[in-house]
């Protein structure tokens, strides 16, 4: 027996489309697409775009991570090795597991890139206002390569043989290779800037380059150490420990046998220490403080140790007796006794207490400073502007100089030069082209968050300039969409073979820990279109593009439930009130 | 040909034979059993079907209204705590007119926690529009499946097969399961009215106004009340190819009896056997044996029970404030007749508890021996506890 249906069921369906009945009207929340400030852009001194270098990188796409670096930083090379990355210490991934290799990262894709022939950044209309940089060092090329960008044509005087200043002159080749730091400079010179080396700028002849020139830049940073200041100390008894790092860089031996000491608790300290060792001497670090104390990166004092470097804490130089092959130092015990105002403990002498000491070699890298009165900046005064990282000064009988380097920083190194080549740059153009009111607005609209960094890109108005300056915070990730994953670990020679050669310490990682590195990132605070908003949105009011600026939102259908703002992983969706 | 099968793998061989192309299940004991075999089918390519895995029952019936409404044949399976979670879209899947069906194996709700059998959780689901058949053995879990897809496919409502926790899932017994070919005889492959056309868009279940919205409702009525026919339509139709039939009610011996129990589910299995011994002492007692719930079929109710004095409902299962639930049904079944035998309600059974023929009996001495019904149940069986 067959029974058919005889009728068709009375099931509500409609031939309409759901499109008339506008949800977004009951909507008093509206969720809006707003990228955000990563901590640890604003924690790089020079600015770089970290979680969009590491986007890129994630999705294998290094000669745009690499550009993205070169537009806030020509030294990526040189960071990715000497930078003691502020980045890491800020980045919210501590909180997870363990911080991104931002600097391992960076060298990374210098390395990968800068042989592959690829070019980065387009040359653009050359400018009438040509300009003169004093001192090659990574202050003078920053500013060289940004005022390139920008169109002016540069030239740089240097001094010494070779450009490159301390990261040629100085810091030890078992850091930074001679050949990485080449083809930086030569990708610098590339850009159109005209390095002109052994050409010392007297004070006469700085003079004239502000009549040729319509600004001139001084980066000439520190020429040599300070004294001591010690009874009996000339050139022989305590030598410079900058100028023993700068005669090794020159490819001489200079004389260390023996038992050498060195005083100081900064990079400088370290690095002759270390380069000591290398050459079969013996050294020992005086420091007047402790450990925890030392200005000097706490993983190079570690290498150092590791290497056989001896530190004494706690003492200082007090007096130097006899002289020749085997002098004798006289030291005095301190101890700490309260605080200091920068939060370090107060040193004072521990009693009476001396400790005398039979050397073959003292060094003291306890400071340094300008070769020439006139490579500092001037004391405030009417026509001088002072800047976190340069000084500009407009007096008359003559073109703008623009002081810059370790001459103007509070901090001295690679990443805070970087930083005062780029804001001397902005502040000259901004000078040139608005006038000098202009200057602190446009410095300031160009911030990364909150903190000194400053962005060339939001500079040149590029998409970055739109972002908000909220800085991330581990909160406002939502980690339920990460795995906690160990980064990966930094290859470097062990501790015998660094005793043995001037190799290089650290080696890269391959491309695929690379990547696996970079996918570790949170980037925070930018949209990777993971698609979050558009799977979650109930509906189906986040509309996607090909491209990341066509994604938006259907706001005639958002009912501003919150749940894409909510399901973002990396907080790149704000809910705000209606009309905001 | 006869296979000795567990009560779920009764449920699962029918699934297979049914052609059923869509199955979503979470699992939960103790059904578990029924969607792990189905699973297996589907992970092997012994039945041609989509097996989604869910995060919940609510999503479970959810994503079957989805490939429901795009015009394939679905089946679930659940118990207890899954079958309330489902409670939302057992209405939505009834309102929508949807033919799925479901294997629901009857287990307590907590708390406590209890995994044995108890009618509690189907019956709370009474009125959210799916039919309810209850069953008594193996053979009748699988013929009831192969019928709820003929029936829910015909009226476009969807059914509930209710078998008993370990009484019946985890119980082995002989089961005649047809061929293939016997199946698709009585089984047409599933022709919906409306479904999901790509070429020619329409929303299911959009708004309904209140100017709709009651005629839309009216007409579920209609077709959930057709189903006391067309039930008898598909068990005629089932006979005729295998041979077998069970009735929306089952009387036994109710023309002649003083007193009629009145069961459903496995506890009829040991009423028949306390039947033979009160025939044997002279005793006029009748059963009757309700396999259809929903609808409820009140006027077959009304016939069977007419003649007797009175009647003792047996519940496995208890609404607190009310009594037991079929007796509720029995008393409003019968509210209208003129004359009309005394209604009696035992609660026994519940969480799994064994109702054995000498409970029964005493249910039934206790029937004999009383003319006034209290309002409520009576609780049979319980044991004194020292709080």
């Amino acid at each position: 027996m067959k029974v058919e249906m005889t009728q068709k069921p009375f099931v509500a369906i409609t031939y309409e489309t759901t499109e008339s009945n506008k949800t977004g009207s009951w909507r008093f929340l509206k969720p809006r697409y707003q990228d955000k400030t990563s901590p640890c852009s604003a924690g790089c001194p020079a600015g770089e775009d970290v979680g969009m270098i590491e986007m890129l990188a994630r999705q294998g796409l290094f000669e745009e991570a690499w550009e993205t670096i070169l537009r806030e930083n020509p030294l990526p090379g040189v960071c990715g090795r000497v930078c003691f990355h502020p980045c890491k210490a800020v980045c919210n991934r501590k909180d997870f597991d363990s911080p991104i290799a931002i600097h391992t990262l960076e060298r990374f894709l210098a390395d990968a890139v800068a042989g592959s022939g690829f070019t980065a950044l387009k040359k653009v209309p050359q400018k009438n206002r040509k300009i003169a940089v004093i001192g090659a060092g990574p202050a003078g090329l920053s500013a060289a390569w940004f005022l390139s960008m920008l169109g002016y044509p540069c030239d740089i005087f240097e001094a010494l043989p070779e450009a490159g200043g301390i990261l040629r002159w100085g810091i030890p080749e078992y850091r930074l290779p001679l050949a990485v730091l080449r083809s930086e400079i030569a990708r610098i010179e590339r850009m159109g800037v005209r390095i002109i080396p052994n050409r010392a700028v007297t004070f006469h002849t700085f003079d004239e380059l502000r009549k040729s020139y319509s600004a001139v830049f001084i980066g000439c940073g520190h020429a040599h150490g300070t004294k001591l200041g010690l009874t009996g100390e000339n050139p022989e008894t305590v030598r410079d420990g900058l100028e023993f790092l700068r005669e090794m860089r020159k490819g001489k031996s200079p004389l260390c046998d023996g038992l050498s000491v060195v005083i100081g608790g900064g990079n400088t300290a370290v690095d002759v220490a270390r380069t000591i060792i290398r050459l079969g001497g013996t050294a020992v670090i005086l420091y007047r403080r402790r450990r925890q104390d030392m200005p000097a990166s706490g993983d190079e004092i570690a290498s150092a140790l590791e290497e056989g470097v001896v530190l004494e804490e706690l003492i200082a130089p007090w007096a130097l007796e006899g002289s020749g092959s085997r002098t004798v130092l006289l030291l005095r015990k301190m101890k700490i006794e309260g605080e200091d105002k920068d939060g370090r403990g107060r040193i004072v002498f521990d009693g009476e207490k001396t400790v005398k000491k039979v050397v073959d070699h003292i060094f003291a890298a306890t400071g340094a400073e300008a070769a020439e009165p006139w490579h500092s900046p001037p004391l405030p005064q009417r026509g001088v502007m002072g800047f976190s990282h340069c000084v500009l000064c407009l007096e008359d009988g003559g073109s703008p100089v623009i002081y810059g380097g370790d001459l103007t920083n509070e901090a001295k190194n690679v990443a805070q030069a970087i930083a005062s080549g780029k804001q001397a740059t902005m502040v000259v153009d901004t000078y040139f082209e608005r006038g000098a009111d202009e200057i602190k607005p446009r410095l300031e609209a160009c911030r990364v968050g909150n903190g000194q960094a400053l962005s060339m890109e939001a500079y040149l108005e590029g998409p970055r300039g739109g972002r908000s300056s909220h800085i991330v915070q581990y909160g406002e990730i939502n980690t339920d969409y990460f795995r906690s994953e160990e980064g990966p670990a930094q290859p470097r020679l062990s501790a015998e073979e660094r005793r043995r050669s001037f190799k290089e310490v650290e080696s890269g990682i391959s491309a695929d820990a690379a990547a696996r590195e970079a996918s570790r990132c949170f980037n925070c605070g930018l949209c990777d279109q993971c698609d979050n908003c558009y799977v979650f949105c109930p509906d189906a009011a986040v509309i996607r593009g090909r491209h990341m600026e066509d994604r938006h939102i259907n706001y005639d259908y958002c009912k501003g439930c919150g749940v894409c703002a909510e399901e973002c992983p990396r907080n790149a969706v704000i809910m705000g009130e209606e009309g905001l | 040909m006869k296979q000795v099968l567990e009560g779920n793998s009764a449920v699962a061989e029918a699934v297979r034979l049914a052609r059923v192309q869509v199955i979503s299940a979470y699992p939960i004991t103790p059904q578990s059993h029924i969607v792990e075999v189905l699973s297996d089918y589907c992970a092997t390519g012994k039945m041609d079907a989509r097996y989604l895995r869910v995060e919940s029952e609510h999503s479970c019936l959810a994503s079957l209204v989805g490939a429901a409404c795009a015009g394939v044949r679905t089946f679930t399976a659940t118990s207890s705590a899954g079958l309330a979670y489902m409670h939302e879209m057992l209405h939505w899947t009834a309102g929508s007119r949807l033919p799925i069906v479901m294997a629901e194996v009857n287990r307590a709700l907590g708390a406590p926690w209890n995994i044995w059998s108890d009618q509690t959780d189907s019956l709370s689901q009474r009125d959210t529009g799916w039919m309810q058949f209850y069953c008594e053995d193996g053979q009748e879990v699988f013929d009831t499946v192969l019928q709820a897809f003929r029936l829910a496919e015909w009226v476009n409502l969807p059914v509930m097969v209710v078998t008993e926790g370990f009484l019946l899932s985890h119980t082995y017994e002989p089961v005649d399961v047809p061929d293939q070919e016997e199946v698709d005889r009585f089984l047409p492959p599933y022709n919906p009215a409306f479904k999901v056309d790509t070429k020619n868009p329409f929303t299911f279940n959009s708004i309904a106004a209140p100017s709709i919205y009651m005629e839309i409702r009216h007409d579920n009525a209609v077709a959930m009340d057709q189903v006391l026919e067309r039930f008898d339509d598909v068990e005629k139709e089932f006979e005729v190819i295998f041979n077998r039939r069970y009735g929306a009610l089952e009387a036994v011996n109710c023309d002649d009896a003083d007193i009629i129990l009145v069961t459903s589910g496995t506890i009829t299995s040991t009423a028949r056997l306390l039947l033979d011994d009160l025939w044997a002492k002279g005793e006029k007692v009748g059963l009757l044996k309700v396999k259809m719930f929903r609808p409820f079929p009140v006027e077959s109710i009304c016939r069977a029970l007419k003649t007797a004095r009175k009647v003792a409902v047996i519940d496995r299962n208890f609404s607190s404030g009310a009594g037991g639930i079929f007796l509720q049904e029995v008393r409003a079944a019968l509210c209208n007749m003129q004359e009309r035998p005394l209604v009696f309600g035992y609660v026994v059974g519940l969480g799994g508890r064994d109702v054995t023929t000498a409970l029964l009996n005493d249910i039934y001495e206790k029937t004999k021996d009383s003319n006034v019904p209290p309002d409520k149940s009576i609780w049979m069986g319980l044991r004194e506890v020292k709080t």
